[in-house]
């Protein structure tokens, strides 16, 4: 089962969240199809947020069709996201390194391989969608 | 709700109950003594008449001499004056008050259970533990003193009485500590405490207010209240014999005996002249060098002269047949003030009770513009 | 949904000094209000009508639709934690439990046990030599265990460490989230408050200043900076909550149900500590005087 945490500085409201954290998990297989969800009520005490707040996430996941509530057992994981893509994280992963040692070796240091990602990310997100 | 009452109660019963424990086991170590010397002084067989009267009085007179004896009396007597004024300061004044001063107020009365009947119970629970106590007390002693008593009462019209054991059973110490009144002092004083905690809200200030009213009160009923619950008779001793059939003594011309009315309760006397006019002296004529030395056993002389001057003895007394009707009274009366007390608590304790009364939150005021907020428009 | 509490024009008078005036609110159930306020704002005494501790001088107050402390019935339902959790110093934890049991038809022995078994308290120390922390779970222990349908808090962390007010806020979601509990609570720190809040009401000089669900208060208020503007020649929809200008700029929080649709404004979102902390700024006759900021709306 998965552990939620809260960024209380991000400025991003806790119930999106919680759901960016379920739908990461999904992403990189820690939740697959059958798996449950934390319940409602331990969420609430371990990071002292309102109930109505994870009801709030689950319902959204729910409506995403990532999620089912079973009433009196749980909130269990009913889609996926990785899918056939969690296959090619391993190859993705390890070009990734390679580009990463030779940012370096170039001279780059954290902020401008950050900066330089970020830019080409996006410009190539526009792209895609243009 | 009883359960808690006990449960909050439960220190100050135990030591009560420890200490009236001691008492009674000092009674009842002295008890069976005192009763074998009653019963070897031979009051007992006798009949009546003076040498009934002689033998209560010697009794008495060697009583008085015997250690502990004397001591127990007085000790008794003193326990049960002072016990409805301890219940008043200790078990009344914290009853309301406490809860108010430490705030477990909030707590009590959120519990499922209405602030009538929490008031209710703890007042009844308490008061009649209160009461029973105080009587307990008070009959032990009677058990413990009877004795002495019938001695008394016997030895009544012997002039000369021993210390301590003075008083008929209408005097202040034996009316007080004996009878009923020790149920109606309780429930007074338990419910005087419990009120001045309602309406002062705070322990200390009211178990000394408790102490004084009560105090206070204790005095005045003697002196001022007591001889007036039913008028009192009055009668006017005369005939050559009336200064010693009066127990006068030269020195003060005050009546210590009321001829006819053994253990009578004297409240005032005086010698008055033929035209019913007070006479505060002995005539000098009367006091002639033949009239010898001064003192209770004045001569026949004086007695005698007086009254063929026509000055005779007026006593306002109440007469000892008048005990129990004086202590229902008396007791009633103090039932009374007692039920008002406690319907004066439930009134303090609704809830038109304010806040501000209280001590106030310990965190700081962060916002000056809370310190002046806005009168309502409406008045 | 119905309504856990219903005032119309509550007020509550001691001598000359209104502690609260004017007070209408709806409540409604299911959530976790916060009510937020400097001291002396009339919170307490808002409270304290509520659980019937007094009685109001003016207007009237429903509790789950009867009235406050009426009988046995009313008070079985609603739980209240005073300010500081008086407790009883002389009696044990286990005591307190027993109290709890005596007085209250509804109570759940189990469900007291087994928090004081999970908080580690010892059922036979007596409840004046607990810690802050420890006191206010006992006291919250008595509320909850009598399984009310509404909770009411009188400033339940106000005196807490840190670790003791996460523990006993994340204790209180838990028991909201197992019996359903609405739940009132009381700060003068918003911050305790962001988390576990989904109701807000914001209480200065004895009135009631906004009250709301979160989300809906976050939605419908918006920081607008701009070129210098008088707030009164904004569109009606658009009620102003503080401006703050200098020569050139002006900065305005506002309230509305619509689109910002002036292009000359920059339009951000506001942190629920600032909307508390405008609204409270928005007092009684304080007035800006040019080029004065009142407050630091920005992180």
């Amino acid at each position: 089962m998965i552990e939620f945490h809260l960024d209380g500085r991000s400025g991003v409201a806790p119930y999106l969240q919680l759901i960016h954290q379920v739908r990461q998990a999904l992403r990189l297989g820690l939740l697959s199809e059958g798996d449950q969800l934390p319940k409602v009520k331990d969420v609430a005490a371990g990071l002292a947020i309102n109930p109505n707040t994870v009801l709030k996430a689950y319902r959204e996941l729910e409506y995403e069709g990532l999620a089912a509530a079973r009433p009196g057992i749980g909130t269990f994981v009913t889609g996926t996201l990785a899918g056939a893509s969690l296959a090619a994280h391993g190859p993705l992963r390890q070009e990734l390194r390679r580009w990463l040692a030779r940012a370096r070796r170039a001279g780059l240091d954290d902020e401008s391989i950050e900066a330089l990602f970020a830019s080409t990310f996006r410009s190539a997100s526009e792209e895609g969608i243009a | 709700m009883i359960w808690l009452t006990w449960r909050q109660a439960r220190g100050q019963a135990v030591t009560a109950a420890a200490a009236l424990a001691v008492f009674a086991v000092l009674l009842a170590v002295t008890g069976p003594h005192l009763a074998s010397l009653y019963a070897a002084s031979g009051i007992t067989s006798c009949h009546g008449g003076t040498p009934c009267d002689t033998a209560a009085s010697h009794f008495l007179s060697r009583l008085a001499g015997t250690s502990p004896y004397p001591v127990v009396y007085l000790l008794g007597i003193a326990l049960i004056l002072v016990v409805p004024a301890i219940i008043g300061m200790f078990w009344g004044a914290p009853l309301i008050a406490r809860e108010l001063e430490t705030r477990t107020f909030t707590l009590a009365w959120n519990q499922s259970i209405t602030r009538t009947r929490w008031l209710a119970v703890k007042l009844a629970a308490t008061g009649l533990a209160a009461m029973a106590i105080t009587e307990a007390l008070s009959l032990t002693y009677a058990w413990w003193a009877d004795p002495i008593g019938k001695a008394r009462d016997l030895a009544a019209s012997v002039p000369g009485l021993a210390h301590p054991f003075t008083g008929g059973p209408l005097s202040s110490w034996v009316f007080a500590t004996s009878g009923i009144t020790p149920l109606g002092y309780a429930a007074f004083a338990f419910t005087l405490g419990t009120a001045a905690g309602a309406l002062i809200r705070r322990t200390v200030p009211a178990m000394a207010i408790t102490l004084a009213i009560f105090a206070a009160v204790q005095v005045a009923m003697p002196l001022w209240i007591r001889p007036h619950l039913i008028p009192p008779e009055r009668t006017v001793v005369s005939g050559p014999s009336f200064f010693e059939s009066a127990g006068l003594s030269v020195g003060t011309l005050q009546a210590t005996t009321v001829p006819g009315q053994p253990s009578a309760w004297i409240l005032s006397s005086g010698a008055i002249n033929a035209a019913g006019q007070p006479v505060s002296t002995i005539p000098a004529p009367c006091l002639s060098s033949s009239a010898g030395a001064v003192g209770k056993g004045a001569p026949p002389n004086a007695g005698a002269c007086m009254a063929s001057r026509g000055i005779r003895e007026a006593i306002t007394y109440q007469p000892a047949s008048r005990y129990w009707p004086l202590q229902w009274i008396e007791t009633a009366i103090f039932l009374a003030l007692a039920l008002a007390l406690a319907g004066c608590c439930f009134w303090r304790t609704g809830r038109r009770r304010t806040r501000r009364a209280q001590s106030p939150s310990a965190t700081p005021r962060q916002d000056t513009v809370a310190a002046s907020p806005r009168r309502g428009s409406r008045a | 949904m119905s309504a856990v509490i219903e005032t119309s024009g509550l007020g509550k008078r001691y001598r000359r000094l209104w502690a609260l005036a004017d007070c209408t609110l709806s409540i409604p159930a299911g959530h976790v209000v916060g009510l937020v306020g400097p001291n002396g704002a009339g919170k307490t005494t808002l409270l304290n009508l509520a659980v019937g501790l007094i009685a109001p001088t003016a207007g009237t107050i429903e509790v789950l639709g009867g009235a406050p402390a009426a009988g046995q019935a009313q008070l079985a339902r609603v739980g209240f934690l005073a300010q500081d959790a008086p407790v009883y110093a002389g009696l044990s934890v286990a005591d307190h439990l027993r109290l709890g049991a005596r007085l209250n038809p509804g109570w759940d022995a189990g469900l007291a046990r087994g928090r004081v078994g999970r908080l580690d308290l010892d059922p036979g120390q007596k409840a004046g030599t607990l810690s802050g922390g420890q006191r206010a779970q006992l006291a919250l222990t008595l509320a909850v265990a009598k399984r009310p349908e509404l909770l009411v808090l009188d400033e339940p962390v106000a005196s807490l460490d840190p670790l003791a007010r996460r523990e006993f806020l994340a204790d209180l979601m838990e028991a909201v989230a197992e019996q359903d509990l609405s739940v009132v609570l009381s700060s003068h720190l918003v911050a305790d408050l962001e988390r576990v809040c989904d109701y807000l009401i914001v209480l200065l000089g004895s009135r009631v200043r906004v009250a709301g669900p979160v989300d809906e208060l976050l939605a419908t208020h918006h920081l607008l900076t701009g070129p210098y503007r008088d707030p009164g020649t904004l569109p009606a929809g658009q009620q102003v909550i503080t401006a703050s200008h200098t020569d050139v700029q002006t900065t305005l929080l506002v309230r509305t149900t619509g689109q910002i649709l002036d292009p000359a404004w920059t339009v951000s979102e506001v942190s629920l500590e600032d909307l508390v902390l405008a609204y409270m700024s928005q007092a009684t006759g304080r007035r800006d005087r040019g080029g004065r900021r009142h407050l630091e709306v920005r992180k």
